[in-house]
């Protein structure tokens, strides 16, 4: 009997005892420990002394920790992600042959606040390190030539990172097709379609693909908008007003029927005939403002 | 020789009555909660992080293994007077010290080889199928036996005139002092005095370079590791284990025992 007492003891005390007060003694320093966010070592080749050999296992806990801290901030719509590009070098400095590290960091870094640090050019200088690291790694290239055509609009230089990415061994035939469609066309957004639907298929990873669907998403809404645009402008010449409603449009027989979003939400009108998407709309607005024209 | 082998079995069956293996437990746990928790909380290392995790376990466990069974294998038999009984056989103190060193090779062997075993099958658990480019996983285990067998005759050479404790801190020291190795001899130039300059080169062929035997980030990116370095990496290892080994077995044959 005792000993059932004594053993029934132990979880009794634990969840009655310390459990509560650990609670307390979180509740209390919580507001220190946000306050203390940051790193005690930012010299990746300390680290890597450090590490006594173990360097690999290391850098896979860093990036752990970068993709840990990026997922915060977003969840949290926090736009600064000061600690991002520290950790970022850390874990490629640890482990330069860690290529999805760079090829996700520089998304986390090149993505407009609060989606991510809005640091383009960082984002570049990074993919460049990993390039330098990995020279064979042709898809590091793609992710370069990317960031120049969608982040920095830097098309010369997107074409240029394509052209030179399709002479890696094993480069996929579409990069020389992308290289010369940039070059020709700059930022067409057939060429913007081409691209995020060439990431989206070309990606098993969840996040990517999910990032790259929103994109697709947001460019066929924008190509729609511009064409309710140019209805809505001929309804203004041949009515000689403004519609006030895409039903309007409708009952005018320019559309066969209200048309809806890529998410199947309906397009809106603004007072001055402009096309918007509805509030309830999961379409990303902020990604059409950072469109390349 | 057959004394040897005698000790070795001897040796190993005391490892195993020990529980040393027990550790395999905790290595398949570990295994299992990589496999299942790291696609989880971070993206695309979930193959990188069970062969990191994997070749790390097995190195760390394996070198405390190896230091601290090694730095008793001969002071026990000394402390608790058993080498008397022992030597009072037809056995020559360099065979038995074979022997001990043989049996911790023995077990350390079993033991990294069904670590490895469980690290293939975490692989497998993350629906990976093998190609040759896993043969570097295969060569880092290697390599990390190598430098167990390294260690555990440091260890030996060390429980032959010391205590366990401080052959664990000798031991442990000169690991440490062996994975900075090229950092010992750049410091020596760094500082511009041509003593510390040679000094600093002597200590670097001197003490053991643990940093050899590191292929964890090459097996992880499945990284070729050329026959030649496999080869000198062999032939550095034997090397150093017989000039520690010969150095033990001088100081237990010259050690007065009563």
């Amino acid at each position: 009997m005792q000993i059932w007492l004594r053993a029934l003891a132990v979880p009794v005390l634990f969840a009655g005892g310390v459990a509560p007060l650990q609670t307390r003694i979180d509740a209390q320093t919580q507001s220190v420990a946000r306050e203390e966010e940051e790193l005690l070592l930012r010299s990746g080749r300390l680290l890597r002394k450090l590490s006594l050999g173990y360097e690999s296992l290391l850098a896979d806990v860093y990036w752990t920790r970068a993709v840990q801290y990026y997922g915060r901030k977003r969840v949290g719509h926090d736009p600064h992600f000061d600690l991002l590009a520290s950790l970022l070098d850390l874990t490629t400095t640890l482990d330069p042959h860690l290529v999805v590290a760079y090829r996700f960091g520089a998304i986390f870094l090149a993505e407009p606040p609060p989606r991510g640090a809005g640091r383009p050019d960082l984002a570049a200088e990074f993919i460049h390190r990993g390039i330098a690291a990995n020279p064979d790694q042709w898809r590091l290239w793609a992710d370069l030539g990317f960031l120049y055509y969608w982040d920095l609009k830097d098309y010369a230089k997107a074409a240029d990172a394509y052209l030179e990415g399709s002479r890696q061994p094993g480069a996929h035939p579409w990069m020389k097709a992308m290289a010369a469609r940039i070059a020709q066309q700059g930022g067409s957004r057939q060429t913007s379609q081409l691209l995020w639907s060439e990431l989206y298929d070309s990606t098993a990873d969840p996040n990517i693909r999910r990032n790259a669907f929103e994109h697709l998403q947001t460019l066929k809404a924008e190509e729609d908008a511009e064409q309710l645009e140019k209805i809505v402008h001929e309804y203004q010449v041949r009515f000689a007003a403004t519609p006030t409603s895409v039903g309007d449009l409708v009952r005018a027989g320019l559309l066969p029927s209200s048309p809806v979003d890529p998410a199947g939400y309906p397009y809106l009108l603004g007072p001055g005939g402009n096309v918007l998407l509805h509030p309830s709309s999961p379409i990303a607005s902020d990604i059409l403002g950072s469109r390349p024209r | 020789m057959t004394m040897s082998l005698a000790v070795a079995i001897n040796t190993f069956r005391e490892a195993v009555r020990d529980r040393v293996l027990y550790n395999l437990i905790f290595f398949a746990l570990l295994m299992i909660a990589a496999a299942v928790l790291v696609g989880q909380i971070s993206i695309g290392i979930e193959r990188l992080v069970i062969i990191n995790l994997g070749l790390t376990a097995i190195s760390v466990v394996g070198l405390a293994m190896a230091v601290f069974i090694g730095v008793g294998l001969v002071y026990k038999e000394m402390d608790k007077r058993t080498l008397d009984a022992l030597l009072s056989k037809p056995i020559r103190r360099w065979e038995f010290l074979f022997g001990k060193y043989a049996g911790l090779l023995l077990t350390l062997a079993v033991n990294t080889t069904l670590m490895t075993l469980g690290l293939g099958t975490a692989l497998c658990y993350v629906g990976r199928t093998f190609s040759r480019a896993d043969a570097s996983i295969l060569v880092a285990v290697y390599f990390i036996g190598l430098e167990l067998a390294l260690v555990t005759a440091l260890a030996l050479l060390f429980s032959c005139f010391s205590t366990p404790m401080l052959s664990a801190v000798f031991t442990l020291g000169l690991y440490v002092g062996g994975v900075f190795t090229a950092d010992i001899r750049s410091l020596g130039a760094m500082t511009g005095s041509p003593a510390l300059g040679a000094m600093g080169k002597v200590l670097y062929y001197l003490l053991p370079n643990f940093h050899n035997f590191n292929a964890i980030a090459l097996a992880a990116h499945g990284r070729a590791v050329p026959m030649s370095l496999i080869a000198a990496n062999t032939a550095y290892a034997t090397a150093y284990i017989a000039v520690v080994l010969l150095a033990a077995a001088a100081i237990l044959s010259n050690r007065d025992l009563k």
